[in-house]
């Protein structure tokens, strides 16, 4: 099992888009992902189910990858994170 | 028979009007089908629905991705998302094994969603409910095999209903359609108030949600009274009509009464001349200026021509559209406020990065003093245009003489290169700023010195001098009540630019405010410039001021 936390810096929260883009680079592991935000728990690889978590800027989203490409998985979402969760 | 249902609002403009509601950027309204099959049949259809939707999706995001670029193209790869979630799609189908129709179960699907997401106390998420419903939709349109989107409905007037509109949103309509706007958010303030000001229609800000299945549904708008009926009765629409041709009536003889004074000058009863000239933000706009009786254009919002394009217009470009603009208005002033964006108007090929505080960032006179050669192509071209009438230049946004001398150093170059090159311009071109930060009017002594004439940008100078954010509906009575701050710094500026023997105006909202039109001429106030529709009553109201 992995796990890493990252704080959402875009200043929409995870809205519509960047879950959708979250979503789909999930959807590429094989691992199993959760996402656990304010108390609420969704799964990675779900549109709906990730909105639902409500994250607004500055929530902190902590991952859960396990599963066989878990190593190649958490680099994957870290980068995915760094790159499009951190407002411009 | 169907119930109405009145939604209220903040009235913009005047009048009322009887229409069709549109939504922005929705398909047609779904209609339900009331044939209900057994539960395998109605998976099947689900089926069925599901693919055809997507097809359909997928041909949407092509057209976008074609007519509105990459950005607005996303929504649909988000809707196509939408359309594989497993969550979503096993709702639904749990609600058909449950014995609900596949479009009862799309519909208890989609408003579950849409609670949830609604429930969740973020704004934006809660918008997306119109994503879900959008969604739903069009699976229920699929279901019943209808694969064309109606488009008779869009060729006649409609009235256009939006959660807000954007300034490039805005600028994509096709105005002739247009009978009236309504949104859910905005202020008295915001860009569709001032849009449907500037068209003369009426239109309805703040109404809070109304849900995307009236789309398509007759609808009573009225300004006067702030409200949007939704499928009223005959006796509404008979007490409506009646209404209306009173107040069309009321409104001809007013205007005969206006129309006969239009010509003369507008002067209070002590002797103050006032000159009443035009806001426009198009080309379009000049001729009804002209008919209305402007004395010249007090505001032209050159954003326009960026807002309207996928990349930057040319110095040519720019050049004819300001020319022709000249020439129409045969000589009389026609003041070019240069490039005013970023804040609330953003242009994506700009690429301005997303900032925490637009309104307080880079924007107007800021980006052009630092992307030069950007701002020297606007002046050339209002250079070149300038020997076809009387044109003058106007800086937005300016908080220092400094920022005026570094500009007019630029203008300097501007004319410079085009007399290398022999091209004419009018050598005593007027420059004048802007008064809309607490700043320029606090130094408004200072910066006199650099320029001919000074207009004051009432919406921003309100916003700044009390810090409170016109858009913000928590906080527009804080704009609305406290015109006396606004209308200190005013007088400052306005006694500074006159003993220096230069003229002062108003071009901001406040200018169309006839309960303001007194001040103002107390004040000594040069030029009130206005929208087109207010162009007669404030002239009116100017002649019966002391």
């Amino acid at each position: 099992m992995r796990e890493f936390r990252h704080v959402v810096g875009d200043k929409n929260g995870l809205h519509a888009r960047p879950a959708g883009l979250l979503a789909t680079v999930a959807r590429s592991f094989e691992s199993d992902i959760r996402i656990k935000a304010q108390g609420k728990e969704a799964d990675g690889k779900r549109l709906l189910s990730l909105m639902s978590l409500g994250a607004r800027c500055g929530t902190e989203l902590h991952f859960i990858i396990e599963g066989k490409d878990e190593d190649v998985a958490e680099n994957a979402l870290r980068k995915h994170c760094e790159e499009k969760l951190n407002g411009d | 028979m169907t119930e109405s249902t009145v939604f209220k609002g903040i009235g913009i403009s005047n009048g009322k009007v009887r229409g069709r509601i549109k939504f922005y950027n929705k398909e047609v309204r779904a209609q339900p089908s009331s044939v209900k099959g057994n539960k395998k049949q109605e998976l099947e259809r689900l089926d069925r629905a599901r693919k055809m939707a997507s097809e359909h999706i997928k041909a949407l995001e092509k057209r976008a991705l074609s007519t509105l670029g990459e950005k607005e193209a996303q929504i649909f790869e988000i809707h196509a998302m939408l359309l594989e979630d497993e969550d979503f799609i096993s709702s639904i189908i749990g609600e058909i094994n449950g014995g609900k129709s596949a479009e009862e179960a799309i519909n208890i699907t989609a408003k579950s969603y849409g609670e949830m997401l609604a429930a969740l106390g973020d704004e934006y998420l809660a918008a997306r409910q119109t994503d879900i419903h959008d969604i739903s939709a069009q699976l229920i349109r699929f279901l019943g095999g209808d694969v064309s989107v109606n488009k008779e409905k869009d060729t006649k007037p409609y009235i256009l209903v939006a959660t807000d509109l954007t300034p490039s949103e805005t600028v994509q309509l096709e105005a002739s359609k247009i009978l009236g706007f309504v949104t859910f958010g905005g202020t008295p303030s915001s860009h569709t108030a001032i849009l449907a000001r500037a068209m003369g229609i009426p239109a309805l800000v703040g109404t809070g949600k109304i849900d995307s299945i009236y789309d398509g549904e007759e609808a009573l708008l009225n300004a006067e009274k702030g409200t949007l009926t939704v499928t009223p009765d005959e006796k509404e629409i008979q007490a409506f009509e009646k209404e209306r041709q009173e107040y069309n009536k009321i409104a001809k003889e007013h205007e005969l009464y206006l129309r006969s004074v239009m010509n003369k000058p507008a002067v209070t009863r002590s002797g103050h001349k006032i000159m009443i000239y035009a806001n426009i933000g198009s080309e379009s706009e000049v001729a009804s200026a002209i008919s209305n009786g402007a004395e010249g254009i007090g505001l032209l919002r050159s954003e326009f021509l960026y807002l309207s394009k996928d990349d930057y217009p040319s110095q040519e470009e720019l050049f004819s559209v300001y020319r022709d603009i000249a020439i129409k208005m045969q000589g009389k002033r026609v003041i070019v406020r240069t490039l005013d964006i970023g804040a609330d108007k953003q242009i994506p090929y700009f690429d301005i990065p997303k900032e925490e505080n637009p309104s307080l960032g880079y924007r107007a006179i800021r980006i052009c003093l630092d992307r030069q050669e950007l701002f020297k192509t606007q002046l050339k071209a209002i250079l070149r245009a300038s020997k076809f009438g009387r044109i003058s230049i106007m800086l937005p946004m300016v908080v220092s003489a400094d920022e005026v001398k570094q500009s007019k150093a630029l203008l300097e170059e501007c004319k410079a290169e085009l007399l290398t090159r022999g091209e004419g311009f009018d050598s005593k071109i007027e420059l004048g700023v802007m008064i809309e930060t607490p700043a320029a009017a606090i130094m408004s002594e200072v910066i006199a010195k650099e320029v001919d004439f000074f207009s004051v940008g009432t919406n921003d100078l309100t916003q700044y001098t009390l810090a409170a954010d016109r858009q913000n509906p928590r906080v527009t009575h804080i704009c609305d009540n406290n015109a006396e701050p606004v209308m200190r710094l005013i007088k400052m500026a306005t006694d500074a630019i006159h003993r220096k023997g230069g003229w002062i105006g108003v071009c901001g909202e406040m200018a169309a405010d006839l309960g303001l039109t007194q001040q103002f001429a107390t004040i000594g106030v040069d030029e009130l410039s206005v929208s087109v529709p207010y162009l007669l009553g404030v002239r009116g109201k100017v002649s019966e001021c002391r």
